[in-house]
């Protein structure tokens, strides 16, 4: 049974650490507790059933069901994308002269919003998610891992591999780290900040659309409501690893699926989420700022 | 962008001018209450769109007592305070009778205040026997109670499936756990003791851990006391998980996604529902018309909801009165025909002959089991 | 991010600005309006959207032109109502606003029918829970999103202590407030190390146990059945048993909380509280006792749920853990930020309105929430700082409070003026 436990919670702290990275990502920037990153997370999930739909009204069959599967993730990247810009535009921006919890609050009220407008759009019943993920898996130990899970443990690393990428050795990534770390300054030397920040939500906001196909995909079943529970469990995963570190996302996303299987088969599973909080509360007692966040020393 | 921040003023400028049209004097108002927004909100459509059918099949024929029927929708997000919230704006506006709530933490206080002000309450969903144990005279179901049902599933699986090894998990609400306790006590008299009882928590998606624990300990069946979307994901991954245990569970289950998502995994569940509603006659009607109007087949508790509005129209025709006793006591002595069969309440307000049968999953479709 | 960036660069004047911005919402809601069996692909409903977009574009454009960009007018507007109640109480005596704000809040009511009524008793539960929530996040500067916790504590104290003891409400009132007072030390423990949102997570995990625990410990909370048949309070033989007599108990309780959440603040212990709020190694260089501030306002922001709580279970007769979500706490926390951090006016304000808005938009049915969301975006973007921002400094500089105190000059002279 551990061998099988194991592979649950790997799957299930991937799955975390896929919404988890847009989080992390996002506060790294401008130190928001983007709330809405679930509901993004959602947006693109339904993003993948519709373009799935339209794929098959019109007849559009595909040798295989990768080519379906990447035409539905693109969709979904672009058009997370566009929302996630469009919602920092809106909702964050004109607040960031403003005192911290400002745009908390406003982030609370877009995922309200989306909420409930996805419910009176696309209905307020579940979905089910085209199956697209041939191959069955193999047997470990007496266990089984599916194909779907190596896919999304693969998904999930190669995510947080670009990532880092993207942010330790590109242009735009060099721009990002100067804009977190010190927001006029970077506008001093040349930095546009607006252009970084938009950068930063689109990205941030594609891999929420990714992670909302492929979630979507494993579990098979999506409504208007799956971005609440996701949001908080990324948000904790994010904060276990210590938040706006990349690797610290996926870390602390593994960390908490770990968690809760282990608690949930040997324990019990009521009670799961009070270990997770409990092991989280315990990691901060002891490193305050996560497990890979850098010590802040306080500024004096 | 600031150009963006007012765009759906215009929206509520459009849906105020809708009300305005929509509010017509001298009506008689009916209450309909559930959760319409938030994570339960297809429950509560349920609920809304059966009342509107019923309501609708009622004006057409010229309303009651010469007026036309209104329904007052009342969302309580499935959070209690709301529900009284609800409660107070429904009595204060003269409500006749509500239909509703959906949960039965939500009913339990809201009765209180629909017995103060004397308005009867019909619930087509709470099952919780707390609901009318307190005897009050205004409360109606027209669902079976949580032991009515989980004396059948019990029933079924010690007696027809001849299975002891039983496995349960409820979803940790007033209903999925209620139900699952029913079962369990059911289960406990015919000298069956559960191998695993356990809670999951409703909205997650994963539930492979404590499937995982389950598993260990091989059981045959697995009972779960909950709402069709976990089931869905209970029994997809079991299946991947290789678990050949039968799965059984109650009415909130029975669900058209269930089947259409779950799929093959679905294959083989048993159901506790009641009879047959296309068998029905009286329920043809609200079958055909949910189709044309909403475009899909009706939910669980559309018909409770539908039949509910109907028993208090029916009242009010009855004893061309708006008096909430005098309407309780018609609902109570009559012999009612619905479209859920024939239905007669017993002096708390429930349904005096448990209307709970088994249904089971076969080729893609529900089938009463015989 | 191509097309937002073209609008900007290419499109510098506002008509075509406007149609392109609409244009962009309508592609937005496109993907998830459009129906392919409808007719036209229901491609009506994004139009609509776009239709709507444009309206409120040219209304703002129609607004801006006469002076000002659109949004600064709204904002001075909705600033200058803000600055005209706080202007007008500091012309006129400060009793006298309070007997005529006392006064009213205890005949106006007797007009009003049962609804209503439930609704200002509900007003006066959220006023009692964010001036509590107030003390941590608005003085102390400690982000809570665990708040419901104390405010459940309160209930279940009620709940058990009534059903299984047979304590009277009065009994427990203080108990139930001193219970909560605990727990917010407990909690405050742990986290004394922590910051800004490491703090949030903890108190947000804080939260969630305690509403799992009651959820699952079904011997003695009864699980998800929740607690039926609570006592309701009695006074010399009297029973509240109308709204009314709620409302007027719960009156008692905001009254309280107000005189004393005001003292806090004007005390050493408020400003101690500013000062580490606005610069914790400065404030604990000037001697302030970090741990033990951050203890008291835990402690003492608690309290106050503690009242709430037991109040709450006592109006409702029904407590279950339904009704302590991590979605209450942060609509409290919604409380605090839109009223003013900080503010006690602004702070009831904020509640007021937060429970009256959803209550007034019932008659919207299945769009309550959706516009709910937005008006919250709107009413944060328009007013940043809250309806009411803080006016503690203006008071400490007061010619009253010149002589005096000494400690609230030393705590925050840069910030002063």
């Amino acid at each position: 049974m551990l061998v099988q436990q194991l592979i649950n919670g790997l799957t299930l702290g991937s799955v975390y650490a896929l919404i988890a990275l847009g989080y992390t990502m996002v506060y790294g920037i401008i130190e928001l507790i983007n709330f809405a990153h679930g509901e993004i997370y959602m947006l693109g999930a339904y993003m993948g059933i519709i373009t799935f739909g339209l794929l098959t009204t019109l007849h559009l069959t595909f040798p295989t069901s990768g080519a379906a599967l990447l035409i539905m993730m693109v969709m979904a990247m672009l058009f997370c994308g566009a929302c996630g810009i469009t919602i920092e535009r809106l909702a964050y921006r004109p607040l960031r002269g403003a005192s911290r919890l400002a745009p908390l609050i406003s982030a609370l009220g877009v995922s309200i919003f989306l909420q409930n407008f996805v419910m009176l759009a696309q209905g307020p019943r579940d979905k089910g998610f085209p199956h697209l993920f041939a191959g069955e898996g193999i047997d470990l130990f007496g266990s089984r891992i599916s194909a779907i899970q190596m896919f999304i443990m693969a998904t999930s690393v190669l995510m947080m591999a670009a990532l880092q990428l993207l942010v330790h050795r590109t242009k735009i990534g060099k721009a990002m780290r100067a804009t977190a770390q010190d927001m006029q300054m970077a506008s001093l030397v040349g930095i546009d900040v607006d252009r970084v920040i938009s950068a930063t939500f689109l990205i941030g906001s594609a891999l929420a659309g990714v992670a909302g196909i492929m979630v979507g995909m494993y579990y098979g079943l999506i409504n208007f409501f799956i971005g609440y529970i996701a949001g908080i469990k990324a948000f904790t995963a994010a904060v276990l690893g210590g938040i706006g570190n990349i690797p610290g996302a996926m870390l602390g996303g593994l960390l908490l699926g770990l968690i809760e299987a282990l608690g949930a088969g040997y324990i019990s599973s009521e009670y799961k989420d009070v270990f997770a909080f409990a092991i989280l509360v315990l990691v901060l007692i002891f490193r305050p700022s996560g497990l890979l966040g850098k010590d802040i020393s306080r500024r004096v | 962008m600031r150009r963006g921040r007012v765009w759906f003023t215009p929206i509520a400028a459009i849906a105020v001018f809708a009300l305005t049209l929509a509010h017509a004097a001298s009506t008689i108002k009916l209450g309909v209450a559930g959760p319409l927004t938030g994570d339960q909100g297809a429950f509560g459509q349920e609920l809304k769109n059966g009342a509107i059918i019923a309501v609708e099949e009622w004006n057409a024929k010229g309303g009651v007592l010469g007026k036309k029927l209104e329904i007052v929708l009342g969302d309580d997000q499935h959070d209690p305070k709301q529900a009284v919230a609800v409660a107070n704006k429904f009595v204060n506006e003269g409500i006749v009778g509500v239909i509703g709530h959906f949960n039965s933490s939500c009913s339990i206080p809201a009765s209180t205040i629909y017995h103060e002000g004397k308005v009867v309450q019909i619930t087509p969903a709470s099952t919780n026997p707390q609901f009318t144990e307190r005897g009050f005279w205004n409360l109606f179901r027209t669902i079976g109670r949580d032991d009515q049902q989980g004396v059948v599933a019990a029933d079924f699986i010690v007696k027809k499936l001849k299975k002891s090894k039983v496995a349960v998990l409820h979803d940790k609400t007033t209903y999925g756990q209620g139900l699952a306790d029913e079962t369990v006590k059911a289960l406990k008299k015919a000298k069956v003791k559960p191998v695993y009882y356990g809670g999951i928590t409703q909205g997650e998606k994963d539930h492979r851990p404590v499937l995982t624990a389950v598993r260990q300990k091989n059981p045959e069946v697995l009972f779960y006391g909950g709402i069709h979307p976990e089931a869905i994901l209970l029994t997809k991954q079991m299946r991947e998980l290789g678990m050949k245990a039968a799965f059984v569970s109650g009415d909130g289950v029975w669900q058209k996604e269930f089947i259409d998502i779950a799929g093959k995994a679905a294959e083989g569940a048993f159901i506790t529902f009641t009879p047959d509603q296309t068998k029905i006659k009286e329920a043809q009607g609200v079958l055909k018309k949910h189709k044309e109007k909403f475009g899909s087949d009706v939910g669980a508790y559309t018909v409770y909801s539908y039949v509910a509005t109907n028993m208090l129209l029916d009242a009010i025709a009855a004893t061309k009165s708006t008096d909430g006793p005098k309407l309780a006591e018609h609902i109570r002595k009559t012999k009612w025909n619905t479209a859920l069969g024939p239905i007669q309440f017993d002096k708390k307000g429930d349904v005096l002959v448990s209307p709970f049968v088994v249904w089971e999953v076969k080729n893609g479709k529900f089938v009463q089991v015989k | 991010m191509p097309t937002p960036r073209l609008s900007i660069t290419l499109i510098q004047r506002p008509f075509p600005r406007i149609v392109l911005t609409s244009l962009w919402f309508g592609l937005l809601s496109l993907p998830l309006m459009m129906e392919l069996k409808a007719p036209f692909f229901g491609l009506e409903r994004p139009l609509l959207v776009s239709a709507g977009v444009a309206m409120a574009g040219l209304m703002r454009l129609a607004v801006s032109q006469r002076g000002g960009p659109g949004a600064e007018r709204v904002q001075r507007m909705v600033g200058s109502i803000g600055g005209a109640v706080r202007h007008l109480t500091e012309q006129i005596d400060r009793r006298v606003i309070y007997v005529v704000a006392v006064a009213s809040a205890v005949v106006i009511p007797l007009s009003l029918n049962r609804y209503h009524i439930d609704i200002l008793t509900q007003v006066g539960i959220y006023v009692t829970l964010a001036l509590g929530l107030n003390i941590v996040v608005g003085l102390a500067g400690l982000l809570d999103l665990g708040y419901v916790a104390f405010y459940a504590v309160g209930a279940y104290t009620y709940g058990l202590l009534s059903t299984r003891v047979g304590l009277s409400f009065w009994e427990v009132l203080p108990l139930g407030a001193l219970l909560a007072a605990i727990f917010g030390i407990l909690l405050g423990i742990p986290v004394l190390r922590l910051r800004g949102d490491y703090l949030a997570i903890v108190t947000l995990g804080f939260g969630e146990m305690i509403r799992i625990t009651l959820n699952n410990w079904d011997s003695v909370t009864r699980g998800p059945n929740g607690i039926l048949g609570i006592a309701r309070p009695r006074l010399l033989g009297f029973t509240f048993s109308s709204p009314i007599d709620y409302y007027y108990l719960i009156l008692v309780i905001v009254l309280l909380t107000i005189f004393v959440v005001d003292r806090l603040n004007q005390s050493r212990i408020g400003r101690a509280w500013t000062a580490m709020r606005d610069d914790e190694v400065a404030a604990e260089a000037m001697g302030i006792n970090l741990m033990k501030a951050k203890l008291l306002a835990f402690g003492l922001g608690a309290t106050w749920a503690g009242l709430a709580g037991v109040f709450f279970a006592a109006k409702m007769t029904f407590i279950s853990p339904e009704s302590f979500t991590f979605f209450e706490s942060v609509i409290i926390l919604c409380m605090v930020v839109l009223g003013g951090m900080g503010s006690v006016l602004g702070v009831i304000l904020g509640a007021s309105m937060l429970v009256i808005l959803p209550e007034m938009m019932r008659q919207f049915a299945l769009y309550r929430m959706l516009i709910f969301g937005g008006a919250m975006v709107v009413m944060m973007v328009l007013r940043p700082q809250g309806l009411i921002a803080s006016s503690r400094r203006g008071i400490a500089l007061g010619p009253k409070d010149r002589q005096g105190s000494a400690s609230a000059a030393v705590t925050s002279p840069q910030k002063m003026g």
